[in-house]
């Protein structure tokens, strides 16, 4: 085996496991359509309003409901963010998606940002 | 405190941004965060644990509700294993110590209910046998009065009657001892004395010739040394329950044909009778109440007592020397001191 072909296959690894780490962080193209591109295009904090409604509502089925009902009629006073937030980046219009495609891309969302894959155990000394 | 420092660090993992959280540990514990619906988000127990179960024995388990829920956690759950020699020993110790608590107070409470209980028990035995005894030294004299008398009417008149007139005037003066004997017992304490000074010579004499017909029925040999003008400044009654019941006693407690000696000078009152003495082992309480040496005779046991608290009231010296089946000697000594003073 040439130093080419070692090369070639060092290349290789070093792509699988880049993909392997980032997989998680990698959306997927529904929520990216509908939820992330134009988040990102507005530079909306989208980490700073996760854990508030972690810090709320703590479970994925209650921030679920809490994050649904909110996009249903979009309005400040049923916002968790506070009222300074709204200064910045302006109240959304109503999505016009299905109640069943809303749901789903809030659950998409709310696993995209899910907690428990970001926690791990310190490795053992 | 640890609990506390996990939380903390659970706020600071809450605001951080960094893509891995690293969850922090509790030493020598396992613990792991639950959400509000009690299902698991995290930890570092070896099996993901339930909320709900209770721990595997010898672990330790403690539930803390957290709020606000840092990282969406509600509960907390921390788990260490527990040693409970030291616990188990200590159950032991208390059981024991319970135990034989229990039995040291049960034996310690029968022996102080019985302590407690044994001077009523005493006072009610005690009561008994006066109302035993009340009936019995009544009923003697009072079946000697009845019979007597019925012998004087069956008998036809001109017959001389002496006789049966004795028996009901021995009958009645000892049915009149026992009446002051008693009136004396209950009626002492608001008892007012009159002191005078007495001619105990003359009155010993008197007392020897009122018991003189009980004397003969026993058929005793008084004999008597009595020194004339020894004056004692004493109640009159004192002075006869005194006499009275140092003679009663000797004639009681004589056997028949037996002797009785009276000595009365200015140093003492002297009675020795011949009779069924008293143990040495009982001579020291011979004075108490209802205490009696012996059941030979009736008796309320009062006698001696009586005498005893006249001794005291007056500073005289009372001492009784007895054998069994020889005879006793009761002595009082006049004590000049105490007598002045009165």
């Amino acid at each position: 085996m040439n130093t080419r072909q070692l090369r070639l296959i060092g290349s290789m690894i070093v792509l699988l496991m880049t993909v392997t780490v980032f997989a998680d962080t990698v959306a997927d193209p529904q929520l990216e359509e509908h939820c992330l591109a134009c988040h990102r295009e507005q530079k909306l904090p989208d980490n700073l309003i996760y854990r508030r409604y972690l810090l709320k509502y703590s479970s994925p089925q209650r921030i679920e409901n809490a994050l649904v009902k909110y996009l249903e009629h979009p309005l400040k006073e049923r916002s968790i963010m506070p009222a300074e937030f709204f200064l910045r980046f302006p109240i959304k219009y109503a999505n016009d998606l299905s109640p069943a495609q809303l749901r789903e891309l809030v659950r998409r969302y709310i696993d995209y940002y899910d907690v428990r894959k970001r926690l791990r155990l310190e490795k053992p000394n | 405190m640890e609990a506390k420092h996990f939380l903390s660090q659970l706020r600071i993992l809450h605001l951080s941004d960094a893509p891995v959280l690293i969850y922090p540990r509790i030493p020598s514990a396992h613990s792991a965060i639950f959400d509000i619906d009690r299902h698991y988000i995290f930890g570092d127990f070896p099996v993901q644990p339930d909320l709900t179960t209770p721990p595997p024995a010898g672990q330790l388990q403690f539930r803390v509700s957290v709020d606000p829920y840092y990282l969406g956690a509600a509960w907390l759950l921390v788990r260490r294993p527990f040693d409970d020699t030291p616990l188990s020993a200590l159950r032991r110790n208390i059981s024991l110590f319970m135990i034989g608590g229990g039995v040291l107070f049960a034996i310690l409470g029968y022996f102080l209910g019985r302590l407690f209980i044994a001077p009523m028990r005493e006072s009610v035995e005690q009561m008994n046998r006066f109302i035993e005894d009340t009936t019995h030294e009544l009923n003697t004299p009072i079946s000697t009065i009845l019979t007597n008398i019925e012998m004087i009417e069956a008998l036809e008149k001109g017959n001389d009657v002496r006789d049966e007139l004795d028996r009901i005037a021995i009958a009645s003066r000892t049915l009149s001892r026992i009446y002051d004997d008693l009136s004396f017992l209950s009626l002492k304490h608001p008892y007012h004395r009159e002191i005078l000074e007495i001619d105990m010579g003359e009155l010993v004499q008197e007392r020897i010739n009122y018991f003189r017909m009980m004397m003969e029925a026993k058929h005793l040999k008084v004999t008597q040394d009595i020194t004339e003008k020894v004056i004692l400044k004493m109640d009159m009654n004192d002075a006869m329950r005194l006499v009275d019941n140092l003679l009663s006693n000797a004639i009681k407690y004589n056997r028949t044909g037996g002797e009785l000696h009276v000595i009365l000078n200015r140093e003492k009152l002297v009675v020795r009778d011949t009779g069924v003495g008293i143990p040495a082992e009982k001579i020291a309480t011979i004075h108490e109440r209802f205490r009696r040496a012996n059941t030979s005779e009736g008796g309320f046991g009062i006698g001696l007592n009586i005498v005893h608290q006249v001794v005291q009231y007056y500073g005289f010296d009372f001492s009784v020397r007895s054998q069994v089946d020889v005879g006793t000697e009761v002595t009082i000594v006049w004590n000049t001191h105490a007598r002045d003073r009165r």
